[in-house]
């Protein structure tokens, strides 16, 4: 699977949302992203793919596609 | 990573007191709304916290708690040679809140009483302390009291830290004992980098109290607070134990010579339960072995750990030796961890103060 789909799975279960509805241009905005979702998504980066994000760029992210590109990007 | 190991030293015993009232997700939902406080709920394992009324301090909770282990303890005041007060809510800039408390315990004039500044790692520095003064011969009984009422640094306002935290005070009892083989080990260390991610900013002398940093303003996310409420930064509390916490209990279970299946129970600092689940698994800890009280007591920073210790392992601290591994990590950046063998424990209990 690639790594958007995964990281679109992953942020349906975190914001609660139908997965069919969001893609990699769906803006984090839009899509109730707050604090509590940012966490979750740091520790799913870090259970489903090894990956240990800085907060610091998880702040500059707009899109699902964003946080993709910033899994792909991390150590 | 400081670490150092130890014999002779017995955990006699321990006691929580909280306040009387009770916070609710119900009277989060009437702030945040129903949805976000459910969510919040869910994900921080916190149902109801204890809140200290406008005037109850952190040295009151600890006070009572002290006077009940005094008490069941049967131990003379007299006879506490120290008394150590780890808090970030302290009664005053001046004097020391140990002070206080010395003789408001009825210790002895010749007792050495002093303060210590650390929140989520406090219960551990607490311990070492203790522990090293009675490994020096310096202390033959040690007081420690640890708790805070850090509610009252939180923005009611501020959903990032409203939900979670709650108020709590402690005392736990140590002693030399000289034929006790069983050891205490201990990790400890600091990254001041972190200070910006939790934080009060204002009030004190670094950027002093004004009607400026006391006027509440929207943050980011929407939440509301002033300069001197607490600020925290979840995402980066998240990736500081992320990064340190594993390394932490690793190294101190190796410096104990012990294994994760050596270890009855594991008690963390009470950060929230979406934080523990996340370490227990990657540090390869059974879930059933990690204590979690946040559900009727939130996150009460220094004494989140005595607290637990106290609600949710009482029988098995009563009853039998234990080897209990402790971990406080957060504000500071801040951190140390433990590997203690103790019990049975001759006194353990809660209690509840008014105001």
């Amino acid at each position: 699977m690639e790594i958007i789909d995964q990281v679109l799975d992953i942020v349906a279960e975190i914001v609660e949302t139908d997965r069919a509805g969001l893609t990699g241009a769906t803006v984090l905005a839009g899509i109730a992203w707050d604090s509590l979702a940012a966490v979750s998504f740091l520790a799913a980066a870090d259970e489903k793919f090894g990956k240990t994000l800085a907060p610091r760029k998880l702040t500059t992210c707009t899109t699902i596609g964003d946080l993709a590109a910033l899994v792909e990007a991390a150590e | 990573m400081a670490t150092v190991r130890w014999s002779g030293i017995r955990l006699a015993g321990m006691w929580a007191a909280v306040p009387a009232a009770v916070g609710t997700v119900e009277d989060l939902a009437g702030r945040f709304g129903e949805t976000e406080s459910r969510k919040i709920a869910e994900s921080t394992g916190v149902a109801e916290r204890r809140l200290a009324g406008p005037t109850l301090c952190a040295s009151d909770l600890c006070c009572e708690a002290g006077r009940n282990l005094l008490r069941d303890l049967a131990w003379a005041p007299s006879s506490v040679d120290a008394l150590i007060f780890v808090s970030q809510t302290a009664d005053y800039a001046l004097p020391a809140t140990a002070c206080c408390l010395q003789q408001r315990l009825g210790l002895a004039s010749s007792c050495a009483a002093f303060d210590v500044s650390l929140g989520c790692s406090g219960y551990m520095y607490g311990l070492w302390l203790a522990g090293s003064l009675l490994n020096s011969g310096a202390a033959k009984r040690v007081m420690l009291l640890v708790g805070d009422t850090i509610t009252r640094l939180v923005s009611p306002f501020d959903r990032s830290a409203a939900p979670l935290f709650g108020d709590a005070g402690t005392a736990t009892a140590l002693e030399c004992d000289a034929g006790n083989t069983r050891s205490w080990t201990f990790a400890l260390g600091t990254d001041g980098a972190g200070r910006e991610h939790l934080i009060a900013p204002a009030g004190r002398l670094r950027m002093p109290s004004s009607d400026e940093t006391r006027r509440r303003t929207e943050r980011e996310g929407g939440n509301i607070r002033s300069d001197e409420d607490l600020f925290m930064d979840g995402a980066e509390v998240f990736a500081f134990t992320q990064r340190i916490v594993p390394k932490l209990v690793n190294g101190v279970l190796s410096a104990a010579g012990k294994t994760p299946s050596d270890i009855d129970h594991v008690v963390f600092h009470q950060a929230n339960e979406f934080m523990l689940r996340f370490l227990a698994r990657k540090i390869g800890v059974p879930a059933d072995k990690v204590a979690l009280g946040l559900k009727r007591f939130g996150n009460t920073t220094s004494p989140s750990i005595p607290l637990a210790m106290v609600t949710e392992l009482e029988a098995a601290l009563r009853s039998a030796p234990v080897t209990v591994l402790l971990a406080g990590f957060g504000v500071g950046w801040s951190w140390g961890a433990a590997v203690v063998e103790a019990g049975p424990l001759a006194s353990v209990g809660l209690t509840v103060v008014e105001g």
